[in-house]
């Protein structure tokens, strides 16, 4: 019964999956859609392959921005959180200004950026930095602040320090709001390296999609965003992943 | 009566300020002598401030006013981290940690409190079998039953092996025939282990059965209204208890102390 539903629940995508790129593919050609509008799903995946020397030096351009920059922004993000929580002092002085960066829409800081670090890896990693960081400093302040009173009075009762407390209570109590902050940090980070590329520089994936289009390349286009869809969905694998491998029990 | 390990004199709690116009006194003066391998059990109505009490007892919190007295020493309002040691808090609900197995759970308690070698790791093994779980030591909490869950609970409170153990009503979650089987293993391992122990629970048949002297508070804020000494030899606490005449008339006297306190 159970392997059953395994099957199935591994089915079910697959399925879906070559029907709605059938529908695709059947729409453009009955209709005869020309291909600079929208290209058939086959042609893509063809210039996928075909093509792929040509992106390859982007696809890792994009992956290398994306990935380093969420993997500051985790510890930076818990590392804020930990303090804020911790220190009312240290709320009161840094609050307004997470706001400020969660409230302003990033392209308005892309340009001043740009004058400040120029183009390159650094500048786009920062930019990636600072706006996926906020989620995680949301969502682990709200892991730290909703611990139970009672798991508090239980370390209290063993004597345990504050730093012990913090490593084995607060942090695993956390845990999963953390997951929830660090999900979404992915999303963010691809997200912004992608509109960066698309207003800087020209190398990383967005770059190539605004070349590709502007010369009405749609299908070369077309296969650029798949494989940002692809770099997604690496990334939200990994997370699963560790996700499960760190949380392995019920509250 | 045996040595005095504990006392706490004239012990009050507040909280708010008058200022802030949320004062509010739970414990106004609570006194008491325990003596080494006493059982206390404290009753009292829901809300009249027995969680607080143990809290001030367990090292959780200090009290505003009084002072304790551990083993001959004056140790003012708190317990200080030094002598945490030598309690352990059994809390209303289990209060376990789901990421951590049985063992898992009584072990945190020996890493923090810096009890390392392998007489600590054989005390684990030891603390569930006296509870009965240790065919459950690698099991994690959401896969035990509310009763096993306390147990693990009580058995974490003793695996540091302290002198005196603080239980706010164990059994106070579980159903009634659980309830009643679990309050036969708390007499069982008050026999074995000889700790001290003080006890809140809500019911007055379990009252007499487990304790050796029981003080029943006022409602908030509390002072202690009478004091009750549990005559019955340990020998008779069993299951036939019920039976006994000075446990009857025992009854008696506490349910229609309890009443007119309502
Ligand atoms: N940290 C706190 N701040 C303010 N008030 C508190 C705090 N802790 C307890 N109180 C108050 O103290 C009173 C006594 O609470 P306590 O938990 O000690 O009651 P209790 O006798 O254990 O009740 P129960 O039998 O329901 O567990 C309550 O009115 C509660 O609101
Ligand atoms: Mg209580």
């Amino acid at each position: 019964m159970k392997k059953k539903n395994k099957l199935i629940s591994f089915l079910a995508p697959v399925v879906s999956f070559l029907l709605i790129f059938s529908l695709w593919e059947i729409a453009c050609t009955v209709n005869e859609v020309p291909t600079w509008f929208l290209p058939k799903p086959t042609e893509i995946f063809r210039s996928m392959v075909v093509d792929f020397p040509e992106f390859w030096p982007h696809i890792l351009v994009t992956f290398e921005v994306v990935l380093m920059g969420f993997l500051i922004a985790i510890p930076v993000g818990l590392l804020l959180a930990s303090l804020v929580t911790s220190f009312p002092l240290v709320n009161a002085a840094l609050s307004p200004y997470i706001t400020f960066l969660v409230t302003t829409p990033l392209i308005s800081l892309i340009p001043l950026l740009m004058l400040m670090m120029g183009f390159g890896l650094n500048m786009r990693i920062t930019t990636v930095v600072i706006q996926s960081f906020a989620v995680i400093n949301m969502n682990a302040c709200t892991g730290f602040n909703n611990v139970p009173t009672i798991r508090r009075e239980l370390m209290q009762s063993m004597g345990a320090d504050p730093i012990k407390t913090y490593l084995k209570m607060t942090l695993p109590s956390a845990a999963s709001d953390i997951f929830t902050g660090v999900r979404l940090a992915a999303i963010f980070a691809t997200t912004t390296c992608i509109s960066v590329e698309y207003n800087a520089g020209n190398t990383g994936l967005g770059s190539q999609i605004i070349k590709y289009s502007q010369y009405l390349k749609t299908t070369q286009s077309f296969a650029c965003i798949f494989y940002v869809t692809i770099i997604g969905l690496i990334m939200y694998g990994l997370i699963s992943f560790a996700q499960k491998k760190i949380i392995s029990w019920k509250e | 009566m045996g040595n005095q390990v504990f006392s706490v004199k004239s012990i009050a709690k507040s909280f708010g300020s008058e200022k802030d116009g949320n004062y509010m006194e739970v414990i106004h003066d609570v006194s008491m002598d325990i003596a080494e391998k006493e059982f206390i059990v404290i009753l009292g109505n829901s809300g009249c401030g027995k969680s607080t009490f143990l809290k001030i007892l367990g090292g959780i919190e200090p009290a505003t006013a009084g002072s304790m007295v551990l083993n001959g020493r004056d140790i003012g309002t708190a317990i200080p981290p030094e002598e945490l040691r030598r309690f352990g808090f059994v809390f209303q609900s289990n209060n376990l940690l789901p990421w951590r197995t049985a063992e898992g759970n009584l072990k945190l308690m020996l890493q923090i409190m810096k009890l390392k070698g392998e007489q600590w790791n054989k005390r684990i093994d030891e603390m569930l079998d006296i509870v009965g779980l240790l065919d459950y030591k690698s099991v994690y909490p959401h896969e035990l039953s509310g009763g096993m869950k306390q147990r693990v609970g009580i058995a974490r409170a003793l695996v540091h092996d302290p002198d005196i153990l603080i239980l706010d009503q164990p059994l106070g979650a579980l159903d009634a025939i659980t309830r009643k089987m679990l309050s036969y293993e708390i007499l069982n391992i008050w026999k074995k282990t000889q700790k001290t122990i003080i006890m809140v629970t809500n019911n007055v048949d379990e009252a007499i059965l487990l304790a050796s002297r029981i003080f029943v508070f006022s409602n908030k804020p509390a002072v202690i209204t009478h004091e009750i000494k549990v005559d019955i030899p340990v020998e008779e606490r069993n299951h036939q208890i019920g039976q006994n005449t000075r446990y009857n008339q025992l009854r008696e006297e506490i349910n229609e102390i309890v009443r007119a306190a309502m």
